[in-house]
């Protein structure tokens, strides 16, 4: 799941400069996340018409980072022929995606912020780190790479405050991390010395 | 004799803190270090401490030794990759720096440029690897170097350890450390129990140096208490700030008994000043040190 959040609505409005606007959402992480399905498309076309826009259409794609013909979803939108610009709801797959097959001014709506989940009704933010090497059973499955804001491999540093982190009110990921493990019988994981990432692994632009 | 030869002599070491200026006026800088110069073993460098911008720590360094100081320079992993640490070990070490001391460093959001990009491309067990390298005459990537470097690493440590940054702690001095400088200790009798739990890593008690924050009110410890992870200033010591006619005096004074008391449990003391260095000599003259 890409936890995405809506950006606030005049900073979206500073930047859409057109009039005649088609909006997009999407059924996936954004319909799920409250950020991007069809109720928060239509608030959207609600608050832009307030605004002065001219909203010339509106769909939620199934999904907006899979798309297999651009022609199929024109012709079933002819709207979007209409417009000037094309708003959409998505996270920033979703959103260069439709870039690059439409071929015409696209917005984001939205902030894509990390890889998450969903437990329930509770949004896990940051579960991954997406670095291109996981070895996340050693950390008892949780990610140290995104759940720790520095990133450390090796344990945690000197910043906790009665198990909190020194950024903001979150708890140690190390100290989760140790009770997981302890848990698990496999505290032994812990006592490895890792070597620093390999970013290369992560080197932008790379093939598929 | 240097600063790790006295350590190794076993020496009662005395360290003493000082930041690089905010801005290019070393005025300050220097004044502060003139004030340690007779007894001061070597001067901590700070490293944007708090994540707040200064001077370059090799750069304050290097003024520092051309006057005769020795220095242990800070490194954190929060500003540089894996290139630039290397790169600046190399400038420090050519410039005549000998000691350096490693830590994470606080996240850019504690400091004044919030926004900056955190690095920590690698994390303080791994610079503290890397530096081993560097001083068996190659890179990180293992290009043998033109000139190797001889640090004495150090690693910084909280007292109190819970069982994982325990953990941490053995993994920083299976990677070469020479020497040890713990956050402020407030209470001889859990630096006691920290020395005891540390006792099995093979880390020598006279490799630790105990850090010491001479307090100047009721108000400064507090503000410890509350904002300054891995210190814990006891209510007993809180009673006297706040009772004590003259409250820098018996700052001074708990300083003093602190030092006089961790004197032959471990091998020196680094003094942290609520700002300069005015003091410190008074103490650790009251502490009988010199």
């Amino acid at each position: 799941m890409i936890i995405s959040s809506q950006k606030k609505f005049k900073e979206l409005l500073r930047a859409l400069k057109e009039r005649n606007i088609f909006i997009i959402g999407c059924g996936k992480c954004a319909t799920k996340l409250h950020v991007g399905g069809e109720p928060e498309v239509l608030e959207m076309r609600k608050k832009l018409t307030k605004a002065g826009k001219n909203i010339v259409g509106w769909m939620v794609m199934s999904s907006a980072c899979n798309i297999s013909s651009w022609d199929d979803v024109l012709a079933k939108n002819p709207e979007i022929g209409k417009s000037e610009a094309l708003l959409v709801m998505s996270c920033g797959g979703g959103v260069s995606l439709i870039s690059s097959l439409s071929e015409r001014q696209v917005y984001p709506a939205l902030d894509t912020e990390s890889l998450g989940g969903v437990r329930l009704e509770d949004t896990m933010k940051e579960l991954c780190g997406m670095c291109g090497e996981c070895t996340v059973w050693e950390f008892g499955g949780i990610c140290p790479v995104s759940q720790c804001p520095k990133g450390l491999l090796n344990g945690p540093c000197g910043g906790a405050m009665e198990g909190k982190c020194e950024v903001d009110e979150r708890t140690c990921a190390w100290d989760e991390i140790y009770e997981r493990q302890k848990k698990l019988g496999k505290l032994e994981y812990l006592g490895i010395v890792q070597e620093p990432k390999n970013h290369s692994k992560k080197k932008r632009r790379q093939a598929v | 004799m240097s600063f790790e030869s006295k350590l190794n002599k076993g020496k009662f070491v005395v360290t003493a803190e000082i930041s690089p200026p905010k801005g290019t006026d070393t005025g300050d800088l220097l004044k502060d270090a003139s004030m340690i110069k007779d007894f001061a073993d070597a001067i901590n460098v700070t490293d944007n401490q708090r994540a707040i911008m200064r001077m370059s720590p090799v750069a304050a360094c290097s003024i520092l030794e051309s006057k005769g100081f020795e220095t242990i320079m800070h490194l954190t992993c929060r500003d540089r990759n894996r290139l630039a640490l290397q790169s600046e070990l190399l400038g420090a070490y050519a410039l005549g720096i000998k000691n350096i001391l490693v830590m994470s460093g606080d996240h850019p959001v504690k400091g004044d440029h919030e926004g900056a990009k955190p690095v920590y491309d690698m994390d303080s067990v791994q610079l503290l690897g890397m530096v081993q390298k560097l001083n068996s005459g190659f890179d990180f990537s293992g290009n043998r170097l033109d000139g190797s470097t001889d640090f004495c690493a150090g690693a910084v440590t909280n007292i109190e350890l819970n069982e994982i940054a325990l953990m941490k702690l053995e993994k920083k001095i299976s990677q070469g450390v020479r020497f040890i400088q713990t956050q402020a200790v407030f209470d001889i009798e859990k630096f006691s129990v920290f020395l005891d739990k540390i006792k099995d890593t093979g880390i020598s008690k006279s490799w630790i140096i105990a850090g010491i924050i001479p307090l100047k009110s009721e108000k400064s410890a507090l503000f410890l208490n509350k904002n300054i992870a891995g210190i814990k200033v006891p209510e007993n010591i809180i009673d006297r700030m706040k009772n004590a006619r003259d409250p820098e005096m018996k700052g001074m004074e708990i300083a003093a008994g602190l030092i006089k008391e961790l004197h032959g449990m471990c091998g020196g003391v680094h003094i942290m000043p609520i700002g300069n260095h005015e003091k410190t000599k008074n103490i650790l003259e009251m502490a009988g040190i010199i």
